[in-house]
């Protein structure tokens, strides 16, 4: 097939030397001008507000549980621009609730923006920049209790161990039992409040978070199980250094 | 009649193979293959939903993009090099030519959509995926015979290209452009206005609402029913029939 494709052509020597001589010195020029222009620098750029749903939705001809996974990939690689990596804490927490808002609107049975709002951006050492993600999480929680009460559950266990603001999570413990109701929703997150009150270390509240979790059957994705592991993992190490 | 329909098509296909429809199809199933693992590693879960979406994303806009190149580009060619004059100094009828046209594109898009189907189902549910299927095949039915109108209309490959684009883009997001015109967020009761909304309005009759058709959402949640595709399928029919007598009207006319 290839012979046939290569034979079908003239010898190379049917080209005129003119041409040849054209596509060395065009070639020798462009890199030459590359060579010249001053070398890109990396420019670490703030997070855009977003647009609107229906703008995605029609730039994307109504593609939309594609944009918000393609949108959660974008977002979730914003500290790492091109050439620049930014700490979570340069990055505008207002900001990423309106995108994490955005993509949940777009495909409101994906669980991923509640995920990064609960493991990546609510795990950053600044408080106030923690509470900003766990209202987002107690808001988005309040509008679908039985779908998204696993993650005011680990909010529950960031506010007590974090934040030590014990009022604050029996607030989201209690509004657990009060709300989450479905059959799906299993004991020890509507007793969550036993879990708080039991004084766990944040390591074992997190462990038994974790593998309740596990055990329950809501974390089937193999890769947010290396995820929920290595994070545990994270703590052990830091609570021994 | 249908001998002769059934040698046009027959060198339909043949001419495709010849330039390597199929070959490229293959292509952009691997370069799909390729962009979904990258995509599969960056995410930290929920990554077959992600993996499926955009591979299901871009192999229906890749399916889309080959069969509307190949059925332009192919039949002008034919138009250019007069061997379409040379058929119809024959004692083959215009209608004839056309339909053979037809079937050979349609069973190309058979071939593409089959075969794109089969990378799906590495990810996505096999009843799902064969909903999605049949739903892509219709839907570049579609393209084909929008692709036909327009090659006959404007006989040239820039702007037929650009008019089967713009019909599709348009009917694509048409749906969404009514909802907004229904709902804004700040209503003006102007005269332009009103015939925007009445011409966003009129749109929606007559193009087809290629919205309900080849859903991401059948492949990631597992939504799709044999049902959904009556109405994908009656809708169809409909508009092929349409967009055929429109590129027959024309065919009939022109002077070769």
């Amino acid at each position: 097939m290839l012979t046939a494709l290569f034979n079908k052509d003239r010898p190379l020597g049917d080209v005129p030397k003119s041409v040849v001589g054209l596509l060395l010195v065009t070639l020798v020029l462009q890199l030459f001008w590359h060579s010249h222009q001053g070398a890109e620098v990396a420019r670490a750029e703030d997070l855009p507000a977003p647009m609107s749903v229906d703008t995605y939705k029609v730039m994307s001809l109504n593609e939309s549980i594609a944009t918000s996974k393609l949108m959660n990939l974008w977002l979730q690689a914003f500290d790492n621009q091109p050439g620049v990596s930014l700490s979570f804490h340069r990055l505008d927490y207002g900001r990423i609730t309106q995108w994490l808002e955005t993509i949940m609107q777009l495909d409101n049975r994906g669980h991923y923006p509640m995920l990064v709002a609960a493991r990546v951006y609510g795990s950053v050492t600044d408080k106030k920049r923690q509470r900003i993600m766990l209202d987002y999480i107690f808001r988005k929680f309040n509008e679908a209790p039985n779908q998204h009460w696993r993650w005011l559950a680990h909010a529950a266990v960031v506010a007590r161990h974090n934040l030590n603001d014990m009022e604050l999570a029996l607030k989201y413990a209690q509004a657990l039992r009060e709300k989450a109701t479905a059959s799906n929703v299993p004991y020890w997150a509507k007793d969550m409040e036993f879990i708080l009150l039991e004084d766990m270390g944040e390591i074992e509240a997190a462990k038994v978070l974790v593998g309740a979790l596990i055990e329950s059957g809501e974390v089937s994705d193999p890769y947010e199980m290396n995820f929920l592991v290595e994070k545990i993992k994270e703590l052990e190490d830091k609570s021994t250094k | 009649m249908l001998n002769q329909v059934l040698t046009i098509s027959k060198f339909t296909i043949i001419e495709s193979m010849r330039n390597r429809l199929l070959w490229l199809s293959f292509l952009m199933m691997v370069i799909g293959f390729v962009v979904v693992e990258f995509v599969g590693e960056l995410a930290i879960t929920e990554h077959l939903a992600t993996q499926v979406s955009v591979l299901a994303v871009f192999l229906r806009l890749s399916a889309v993009l080959l069969i509307a190149l190949f059925v332009v580009s192919s039949s002008l060619r034919e138009l250019q090099d007069k061997t379409l004059e040379m058929i119809l100094a024959m004692s083959v009828r215009r209608s004839s030519y056309y339909l053979g046209k037809l079937a050979g594109y349609i069973l190309l898009a058979v071939i593409v959509g089959a075969a794109y189907g089969l990378l799906l189902m590495v990810y996505a549910p096999l009843q799902q995926v064969l909903i999605w299927i049949v739903s892509l095949v219709l839907e570049l039915v579609l393209v084909v015979a929008l692709a036909l109108v327009m090659l006959f209309t404007f006989k040239q490959t820039p702007a037929a290209l650009t008019g089967v684009f713009i019909v599709y883009l348009a009917s694509r997001v048409m749906a969404s452009f009514y909802l907004m015109s229904q709902h804004p967020i700040i209503a003006y009761d102007s005269i332009s206005q009103k015939f925007i909304d009445g011409f966003v309005a009129a749109m929606t009759w007559v193009l087809p609402d290629l919205n309900r058709y080849t859903q991401t959402e059948w492949l990631v949640y597992g939504t799709g029913e044999w049902q959904q595709l009556w109405p994908i399928l009656m809708q169809t029919m409909i508009y092929l029939g349409l967009l055929s007598s429109v590129a027959l009207f024309d065919f009939y006319r022109k002077n070769f």
